[in-house]
């Protein structure tokens, strides 16, 4: 395609495209499935002054497996995470809050990059990704930085991106054996629904499946940036199941938390539904670990 | 009875040509050398309109005219039942809610248009902004009207209500409150016009659901006889009730007549919700009586329904959610009040039900808690007093034919498996 | 701003297209205004109503979220692309027939969802059909007319399949 003015930049490969960034990071805009964009700048297209898209960068389609963890490109969308056979086995409830994303054209054309980057703080992603341990790869024509996704989002629609960096990839560590995951999304209705609130939550358990190893607990829509509540890993690491109070610990979520009315709901609603789905994880996390070890024969 | 139509599925006429895409709706509607419209609409809900300052918007490349209230001195107010809402909002004027028009921005295209939108300037002396019409009838609420804010009051009676409440065991009073709502049609107000020269007349193509009470308005508004304006309906795409009031049609009328020019206007989603009408918030306030054996005895209302900045239906479909306050119940003994009140929201008229959906909330309401409180199956409890034949309603009005509110309850009863409740 | 060209090429509805475009145009724009494809139709601008929905790269999108120049290289169907020499796509039919068309302004983004629905899962329950148009709203039917009519014509490609495979076994 020509281009006269360099408007809009389509290249194939990522090292032109952080030289376009380096150049132009400050100017224009990084389009991926422009499903935020194109929401944000309705009617006013007019005001960008170009266009980065991603469409022709290849690497960054990519979900690739080694031995100690899975790389999601950047422009995975979210039906392609839904469907992703390596998403599905390993990280189950990345691949749920996909799947409840939008409708099937948001689906199609929204990515998982996008959705990070846009750093909404009802973006339906950003939880489970915490969760997981997700790390983000930054890459800019003079370094690769690599940050732990809790440490990107510095406030509502506000992150530590610089004009020349490119999200590349989003670095899973695989789990263990032995790891649980739960994922409740709630919303005004099934579908084409912004999160009133969700919560994702990760239970990893020792190789004999008894102790209680790691547990992450993520909000979404209830502060600024999607938020861990880290408090909860103290009251179950080291535990087994049957030590654990599911009340006290949905009680302590209700606590920690501090959301604000708007217009998807009040404060009170959301503190009252975070101990709800909080024991909801809890309990579907327990009955996994249950079936798991106590196979019903 | 002919077995003709009812019950049996009629293919419609035009649906062929809607499911291959080839119906035309407003907006798949063009013409040669066709110019775009914006309107450039109230910055504030309730204010004077102090300056307007379109000399940067008319410099941009592409702008072919600016209409203000100035270049149409002519023109007057219109609406449905009360001739109330202005054309163009005139400096010195005040707009009243955010969908009142303060210019018409004529482009040849709709970037262009939108773009200069945004270079209008505007200067306004800030009023007291009525959002809730209790406040609206305290005494010193600014008047949003010259006659002030109680638009219409409507009284209902029947039988003696005094009688009727002495008469009752059980007596429950209650306030109810409903929401504005949006009928979203899927198509948004879409209009195109052209002026011929020759003849004068304007043709409008854009929906409306009163295609003549539409032409004589706009006819009245534009001070031109009924001839000289011809609609034509294109594909509507939706109207519950929201294309009843006039729309895109004056200011297409308008643009059409002073540029010579086709002109295509159509609204964003979010100027459909802020400037098109809604239907109206009501707030119920319901006393009824009833006996031990769950017979109803007295039924007494006031509702205020905020018609927001305009008259629109209001008096119409307020004064109708007065007259079903006791829903399909016989009551011997009703008196009402209903209040159509002016706030600087956003004008309410005509929805599907036209006032009697937000009343069916309180009154079913009242029913399942007088049936609560009485110890009586709320089904049972809207049987014993559901109309029949011979019934007259709160305006005894005598219901002498087809009256099916019985079989209905029975059969939503069965469909939902309703069993009776012993308490 | 605006007036910066580029040109881009893509197919719709099976045929070729080289067009002018610029890079500020929605992909729903360029449909409708230059293209002259109307049956593509604009409800919100903003991915909520699914009457802009069109199948680019054998996906339903919201082409009221696309630019143009990403559709550069793109397949394309709209509405205009369903059925075959004058005759109605059996999906088509199983709207006019089951009354599943009030207004139709949301029909073209509709059978369009319902296609992309049946390619991928012939056989949908009520749930399945349900999610496939979850992107689409109906102001006018309820979606009950509109779930029968993906039910029926479920039902009848299925028979038609069933026969062409009979045919062939009996060549
Ligand atoms: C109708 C509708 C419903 C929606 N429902 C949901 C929902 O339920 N849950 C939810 O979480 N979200 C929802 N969204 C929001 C949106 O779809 C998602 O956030 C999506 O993941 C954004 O991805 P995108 O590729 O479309 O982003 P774009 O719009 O292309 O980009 C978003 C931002 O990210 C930047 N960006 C994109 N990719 C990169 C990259 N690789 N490197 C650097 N910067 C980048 C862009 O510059 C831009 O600032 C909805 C949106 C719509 C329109
Ligand atoms: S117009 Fe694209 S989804 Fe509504
Ligand atoms: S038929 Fe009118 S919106 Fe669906």
């Amino acid at each position: 395609m020509k281009n006269q003015e360099g408007q809009y930049f389509s290249p194939q490969q990522i090292p032109e495209a952080l030289e376009i960034l380096s150049k132009y990071g400050k100017e224009i805009k990084i389009i991926a499935g422009g499903s935020d964009l194109l929401v944000q700048y309705h009617d006013r297209l007019y005001e960008i002054a170009g266009w980065l898209d991603l469409k022709n960068l290849t690497e960054l389609k990519k979900i690739e497996l080694n031995s100690s963890e899975v790389s999601i490109g950047a422009m995975i969308t979210h039906s392609q995470l839904e469907k992703s056979p390596q998403i599905k086995n390993y990280f189950p409830i990345l691949s749920r809050a996909a799947a409840e994303i939008g409708s099937p054209q948001i689906r199609n054309r929204g990515t998982i990059g996008g959705n990070i980057v846009n750093a909404s703080p009802a973006g339906d992603l950003l939880s489970p990704l915490i969760a997981y341990e997700a790390k983000l790869v930054l890459l800019s024509s003079d370094e690769k930085n690599i940050i732990p996704a809790e440490q990107f989002f510095t406030g509502p629609k506000k992150t530590i991106l610089k004009p020349n960096q490119l999200l590349t990839q989003i670095i899973l560590p695989l789990p263990p054996q032995n790891c649980y995951s739960s994922w409740v999304k709630v919303g005004k209705r099934k579908a084409l629904a912004i999160s009133t609130i969700a919560l994702a939550m990760v239970v990893k358990m020792s190789e004999d499946n008894q102790i209680i190893q790691g547990a992450k607990v993520c909000l979404s829509s209830i502060a600024p940036t999607p938020l861990e509540i880290k408090e909860v890993r103290e009251e179950m690491i080291g535990k087994t199941f049957s030590q654990v109070n599911f009340t006290k610990l949905a009680q302590l979520v209700e606590d920690k938390i501090s959301p604000i009315d708007d217009i998807r709901g009040t404060k009170e609603y959301r503190k009252e539904v975070a101990r709800r789905i909080m024991i909801h994880c809890l309990e579907e996390i327990y009955s996994c670990w249950r079936d798991k070890c106590l196979p019903i024969n | 009875m002919s077995k003709m139509y009812v019950g049996e599925n009629i293919i419609k006429v035009d649906s062929k040509e809607k499911v291959i895409g080839k119906a035309l709706y407003p907006d798949d509607l063009s013409f040669e050398g066709m110019l775009y419209l914006k309107i450039k609409r109230a910055v504030h809900p309730h204010a004077i309109l102090r300056k307007l300052d379109i000399s940067k918007a008319e410099k941009l490349p592409g702008i072919v005219k600016i209409i203000t209230a100035a270049d149409i001195p002519w023109v007057k107010n219109f609406g449905l039942i009360i001739k109330d809402q202005p054309v163009l909002i005139g400096i010195g004027q005040k707009m009243r809610y955010m969908g009142d028009a303060l210019a018409i921005v004529i482009a040849e295209n709709k970037e262009i248009a939108s773009q200069a939108l945004r270079l209008i300037e505007v200067e306004v002396e800030k009023l007291e902004v009525i959002s809730d019409p209790i406040r609206a009838i305290e005494k010193d609420a600014p008047p949003i009207h010259n006659n002030g804010n109680i638009l219409a009051t409507h009284y209902l009676e029947k039988g003696n209500i005094e009688k009727g409440f002495a008469q009752a065991d059980l007596i429950v009073d209650k306030e109810y409150r409903t929401s504005f709502l949006d009928h979203i049609p899927l198509q948004v107000e879409s209009g195109l016009g052209v002026f011929d020269a020759k003849t004068e007349v304007i043709t409008i193509w854009a929906a409306t659901q009163w295609i003549h009470d539409t032409q004589a308005d706009m006819a009245q508004a534009l001070g031109l006889p009924k001839e000289k304006i011809r609609i034509i309906q294109p594909a509507i795409g939706g109207a519950f009730g929201k294309r009843e009031d006039i729309s895109v049609h004056l200011h297409l009328a308008l643009a059409a007549m002073l540029t010579k020019r086709p002109v295509k206007l159509t609204y964003t989603r979010e100027e459909s919700m802020i400037t098109q009408s809604k239907r109206h918030a009501f707030i119920v306030r319901a006393k009824t009586g009833a006996t031990k054996t769950g017979y109803l005895t007295a039924w007494q209302v006031e509702v205020i329904g905020d018609t927001g900045a305009y008259a629109s239906s209001g008096p119409a479909v307020v004064r109708k959610g007065l007259y079903h306050c006791t829903g399909p119940y016989n009551v011997p003994n009703v008196k009402g009040v209903a209040y159509t009140i002016y706030t600087n929201n956003t004008y309410a008229g005509a929805m599907r039900g036209f006032g009697t959906t937000q009343m069916a909330f309180a009154y079913e309401s009242q029913m399942d808690i007088l049936a609560f409180e009485l110890g009586i199956d709320p089904v049972r409890f809207r049987l014993q007093n559901a109309y029949e034949i011979g019934s007259s309603t709160p305006n005894q009005q005598i219901l002498n034919t087809s009256v099916g509110v019985k079989d209905t309850i029975q059969e939503a009863a069965r469909m939902a498996n309703w069993k009776e409740e012993s308490r | 701003m605006s007036t910066h060209k580029l040109t881009i090429e893509f197919i719709i509805n099976g045929q070729k297209r080289k067009i002018e475009t610029t890079p500020f145009t929605r992909l729903l724009d360029l449909i409708r205004d230059d293209l002259h494809l109307t049956g593509t139709k604009e409800g919100c601008g903003k991915g909520e109503c699914g009457a802009c929905t069109i199948i680019m790269n054998h996906q339903l999108v919201a082409s009221c979220l696309v630019l143009a120049p990403q559709a550069d290289g793109a397949e394309i169907i709209t509405i205009e692309g369903l059925g075959e020499k004058g005759k109605l796509d059996p999906i088509q039919e199983a709207f006019i027939e089951t009354g599943a068309v009030q207004c139709g302004f949301c029909t073209p983004g509709m059978v369009l969802a319902a296609k992309k629905l049946l390619e991928e899962n012939p056989h949908p329950n009520i749930e399945e059909i349900k999610r496939g148009i979850s992107g689409n709203l109906c102001r006018c039917t309820g979606y009950k007319k509109i779930i029968e009519a993906i039910n029926l014509a479920a039902k009848r490609l299925t028979q038609q399949l069933e026969e062409e495979k009979g045919k062939e076994k009996n060549v």
